[in-house]
């Protein structure tokens, strides 16, 4: 399971930091791909200063064959912020995700992060949900708009359950003190 | 507030109103056609105006207080705009009392005077005629008195500045790219030098060596040492000392400065303020023998000095000089009231209690406080020191309980001071206020007239005041004093208000500061009747408290120089006031500006067929975005949303997150769910990471890269965020801006947005987009429940209809649907567990 990089990336130093995940050379449109879904463009602000149609070539070939197509943009001028507005411009309408790296280091801990992370679930994101029974029921319950903590309580000591509080039919929850004539609305 | 209250003092009829959040949004145009004069906050205030609630054309004019803090992207000068370009007659007047302000940066003042739309600037140097002669002419006797240090002190002292000196030439030696006349000794000594300091070195912050870094901290150290060494006494400063000793060993970090020859001598300088370590090790053995074995040789015997503050000795003469001027003062109608301002809290604490105990008691229970468990040292100092020889012992010991201690006390002492004030006054005439105030003055003294034993013990006293309690301290009978904070308090008009309400006839400066003075000034000139006498300064001869003090006369004075300069030669066009058509910056370019903004020309760009509009959630108005797109030619709509930041067009939606944001929401997990709410409803979601323009442009610092990848990286996780939400585009923008140049670009041949279906996008909503086959409601709600995850619970959704079929299930079907036993368990197990079962459970667990 390695990252194919294209040849034409060849003395690219950001491949010297490419040490985490394995990677060979390979016949690729893009010049990573990094998962089954996900490809990545590199470039550098430099290079982009001296052949700026260079990177909508490549765009233009690459098409939109992958789900998440990254633009890896390495800025290394001094007043990258002219340049740096058409290419975030651009990328909107190309449909590109925009990756900043200011050195070399940073864009090669992006790819191999890419391909690391490729299976990784998004728990790490999400809210930490706390493991007690209590905290998770009033985690559930709150998620439906308009129960607060209080509500969630007062149904779970009032119907004994989850599976009660959802058997409820509409006219006992609205007895519920704080909570008006809502309900737990059905699904699909 | 403190307008409102001068004026509803002073009986004006048509009393100001406020306009708070507490109105309604709605009413608020019948508020403002009311009429009268309004105090509104700025956030509210830019929201009306961009939905036409206010009558603009109505308005006859604005006063901006705080002049110096408008700058051109600030709420203010938006506001200010706004109501230029709806309402060409009325004034705008702005005002400002901070002269040194406008000293930085290039060409300040006429930045401000643009951006509030003023051409005429007025000058009231103290030293102008009008305004010196004026002051003259009520001149408060001063009294000032140089104290001079003691001999410790003065060594100190020389050997701080020394460190000082040689850190600030380590910094220079470090950056040769600083700007050097701003470092010198003298300005380093001045208030305002950290914030020129971190002026200087923030936008390269991450690019300074370590060494660097430690330099600006060890500066910021010891200039808390010389303000230490000036205003409190010898044994708080000699804690301080011990304590950064102490925590450089447990970090193991070491500055350089505490190498110096000079700190050395501060060391012992500090500590021979305190005690004196006595020579022959007598007694040795009673201590040592029951705990420390190696260390005996430090179990030194010491001899307690406690040298006061000679401040305090000076205090004490004035305060006895007032004392005896009271006595043979019948015919100004009783005792006069004592004012005494010292910088902070802390010292003013300090004096109340020098004041109630003498210099020696309080020194000692500080002590004792501080470094000793060991009160009976205390005890037996005290004694000795009645006989003739003091000899004691105390450990130096800096633990955490003795902290506590103080804590405790300091609470203590807070409690009992509020009870002291008791009743509070409406002042609503001024004769009556006298009036209520004598009399209640002469009732107090009725009931305390039996307790005025001896002259020398000042007794707490009740006195009436409305102000709060906590910025106030020790308010004593017999004369009546108060000693109040210069710093600190919450209320910037609380010492104006205090010299109001007090009145006093003398005023004591224990530590001398520019604005105090000028207000003194200025309250003394306002107010010729009454009865304030004289003044006294207290400062130390030849310190460098008094090198600060004249340090920021001057600066003050080549402020005014300097503005009075730039005014001579300052250019204002005639279209300023904006009254007319042509001023520029009014004209709100729809053409991409190029080079900055300021240049833009006015004419010869094509109209647009449709006006531009961006809908902005109301919470975003405290940055500076919107008054920047609003400048670009876009329309503003202010709307509360619930998804995203900013609607762009009916596909765009953009989250605005600063850096700091991006990192705690990416914590937090509040993006991720930002994010799914996003993309719900939106074609083109956008994070937009808003980097500040006075720091570096770079997400992480130089040099911070792990050699393996972490997961608690912010890079890790926008890659992850990424990596779940492929649709999301990020926008890396270097300031504001540029953000608002973007937007505009972004938005070109799109259609505009609409303010009602962005509202109506809510959490709750139930419109679809067409990916999305489920109602995304109760799938939060199962995603919720353990056992359930992204894979598997589109398999449930398939087979059930609604959570109250769910809970139906039996364990086996559920295995059936999740392909899963385990999961199955825990969700049927989560599902039916009762509440109490639940209890007993938590119950059994601890």
């Amino acid at each position: 399971d390695t990252v194919p990089v294209v040849p034409a990336q060849r003395g690219n130093p950001v491949l010297r930091f490419v040490r985490n995940v394995p990677w060979e050379f390979g016949d690729i449109v893009p010049d990573y791909v990094l998962g089954q879904s996900t490809c990545a463009l590199f470039l550098s602000l430099r290079y982009h200063n001296l052949n700026p149609n260079y990177i909508h070539e490549r765009l233009r070939r690459l098409g939109r064959s992958y789900a998440l197509q990254l633009l890896l943009l390495q800025v290394d001028v001094k007043d990258p912020h002219q340049a740096l507005k058409e290419l975030a411009k651009m990328c909107v309408l190309a449909d590109c995700t925009l990756i900043l790296a200011w050195s070399p280091e940073e864009a090669g801990r992006y790819l191999e992060t890419y391909k690391a992370y490729e299976q990784k679930p998004a728990d790490l994101l999400k809210e930490r949900v706390e493991q007690g029974f209590l905290a998770r029921v009033t985690d559930c319950l709150t998620s439906v708009k308009s129960v607060n903590k209080t509500d969630a309580l007062s149904l779970l000591t009032t119907f004994g359950s989850l599976a009660a509080v959802a058997r409820a039919p509409r006219e006992e929850l609205s007895l519920c003190p704080g909570i008006g004539p809502q309900k737990v609305s059905g699904k699909g | 507030e403190y307008f409102i209250d001068q004026l509803r003092s002073d009986g004006v009829v048509h009393l100001p109103r406020r306009v708070t959040n507490e109105i309604a949004s709605n009413t608020r145009y019948e508020f403002y056609t009311q009429g009268g004069v309004l105090f509104a906050t700025s956030r509210i205030l830019v929201v009306d105006f961009l939905t036409d609630r206010i009558p603009a054309n109505l308005i006859t004019g604005i006063l901006v207080y705080k002049a110096h803090r408008i700058i051109e992207s600030c709420q203010e000068a938006f506001i200010l705009r706004l109501y230029r370009q709806k309402n060409k007659q009325g004034f705008i007047k702005a005002f400002t009392d901070n002269a040194v302000a406008f000293n930085t940066g290039f060409c300040h003042v006429e930045r401000v005077m643009r951006n509030l739309f003023v051409r005429k600037l007025y000058l009231w140097p103290r030293f102008h005629i009008a305004v010196n002669s004026f002051l003259e002419r009520h001149k408060p006797e001063v009294v000032e008195i140089h104290v001079s240090m003691t001999p410790g002190m003065l060594a100190i002292q020389t050997s701080i500045l020394d460190i000082l000196n040689a850190c600030l030439r380590e910094l220079k030696r470090y950056n040769p790219a600083l700007e050097v006349e701003d470092l010198s000794l003298e300005n380093a000594i001045g208030k305002p030098f950290d914030k020129t300091i971190r002026h200087y070195l923030d936008p390269l912050w991450h690019q300074l060596g370590a060494k660097t870094k430690s330099l600006v901290q060890d500066l910021k150290i010891l200039r808390t040492l010389l303000q230490y060494l000036t205003q409190y006494d010898c044994v708080t400063f000699l804690n301080l000392l011990e304590s950064l000793k102490a925590s450089e060993k447990a970090f193991g970090e070491n500055s350089g400065w505490l190498f110096l020859d000079s700190s050395t001598s501060m060391f012992v300088n500090a500590r021979a303020r305190v005690y004196r370590i006595a020579d022959e090790k007598l007694n040795q053995k009673g201590k040592v023998s029951e705990n420390s074995d190696g260390k005996k040789e430090n179990e030194l015997k010491r001899e307690l000095v406690l040298e006061s503050n000679p401040k305090w000795e000076a205090l004490r003469e004035v305060l006895n000089e007032i004392e005896n001027e009271n006595k043979n003062s019948e015919d100004f109608g009783g005792p006069g009231q004592v004012l005494i301002c010292a910088s902070d809290d802390r010292a003013c604490a300090q004096l109340r209690e020098y004041i109630t105990d003498g210099a020696e008691t309080f020194l000692m229970r500080l002590y004792n406080k501080t470094f000793g468990k060991d009160e009976k040292a205390g005890e037996v100092w005290m004694k000795d020191r009645k006989a003739v020889k003091s000899k004691g012992n105390a450990r130096p010991d800096t633990g955490p309980q003795a902290k506590k201690a103080k804590l405790a006390t300091s609470s203590k002492q807070n409690k009992h001071k509020k009870q002291q004030d008791r009743t509070i006054i409406q002042m609503i005439g001024k004769t009556e206020e006298e009036n209520g105030e004598e009399l209640d003055v002469e009732d107090n003294k009725e009931l305390n007239s039996s307790q005025e034993g001896s002259i020398d013990e000042t007794i707490p006293e009740d006195f009436p005041v409305n102000l709060p309690s906590d910025s106030y301290y020790g308010i004593f009978k017999n004369p009546l004093t108060i000693i109040h904070p210069l710093q600190g308090c919450s209320d910037p008009y609380a010492l104006t208000r205090v010299l109001h309400e007090v009145e006093p006839r003398y005023v004591v400066l224990y530590d001398a500061e520019l604005t105090f003075v000028r207000q003194l000034e200025i309250y003394k000139a306002s107010r010729p009747g009454k009865p304030l006498r004289q003044v006294y300064f207290l400062i130390y001869g030849s310190s460098t408290e008094e090198q600060r003090y004249l340090t920021a006369l001057r600066k003050e004075k080549e402020a005014f120089e300097k503005l009075i300069r730039e005014r001579a030669t300052m250019v204002v066009p005639e279209e300023r006031e904006g009254r007319d058509e042509t001023n520029l910056d009014l004209i709100r370019d729809a053409k991409p500006a190029s080079v900055s903004t300021d240049t833009r020309k006015a004419g010869g760009q094509e109209q647009k067929n449709t006006q531009q509009t961006i809908i902005v959630d109301m919470r975003e108005f405290r940055s500076e975005l919107p008054s920047l797109i609003h400048r670009r030619g876009i329309d503003i709509e202010p709307v509360t949303l619930e998804v995203g930041d900013y609607i762009l067009t009916p596909d765009v939606c953009v989250e605005r997150k600063s850096i700091s944001d991006l990192i705690g929401s990416l914590n937090n997990g509040r993006l991720y769910t930002q994010c799914i709410s996003m993309s719900r409803y939106y074609k083109r979601p956008i994070l937009l990471i808003e980097f500040d323009p006075n720091k570096s442009f770079s997400l992480i610092p130089r040099g911070s890269l792990h050699q393996e990848i972490s997961s608690s990286d912010v890079t890790s996780k926008l890659t992850l965020l990424t990596l779940h939400f492929p649709k999301l585009r990020i926008l890396w923008c270097p300031s504001p801006h540029a953000t608002a140049e973007l937007f505009e670009e972004l938005k070109q041949n799109h259609p505009q947005p609409d303010a009602e279906t962005a509202m109506a996008v809510t959490a709750d909503s139930e419109t679809l987009p067409e990916s999305d086959k489920y109602n995304p409601g109760p799938q939060d709600f199962l995603l919720k429940m353990p056992g359930i995850n992204a894979k598997n619970c589109r398999a449930l959704m398939n087979h059930v209809k609604s959570i109250a079929e769910l809970v139906t299930l039996s364990k086996d079907k559920l295995s059936e649907i999740l392909g899963n036993a385990v999961n199955a368990t825990q969700l049927f197990d989560f599902i039916h567990m009762t509440y109490k079962e639940a209890i007993a459970k938590e119950k059994n667990k601890r």
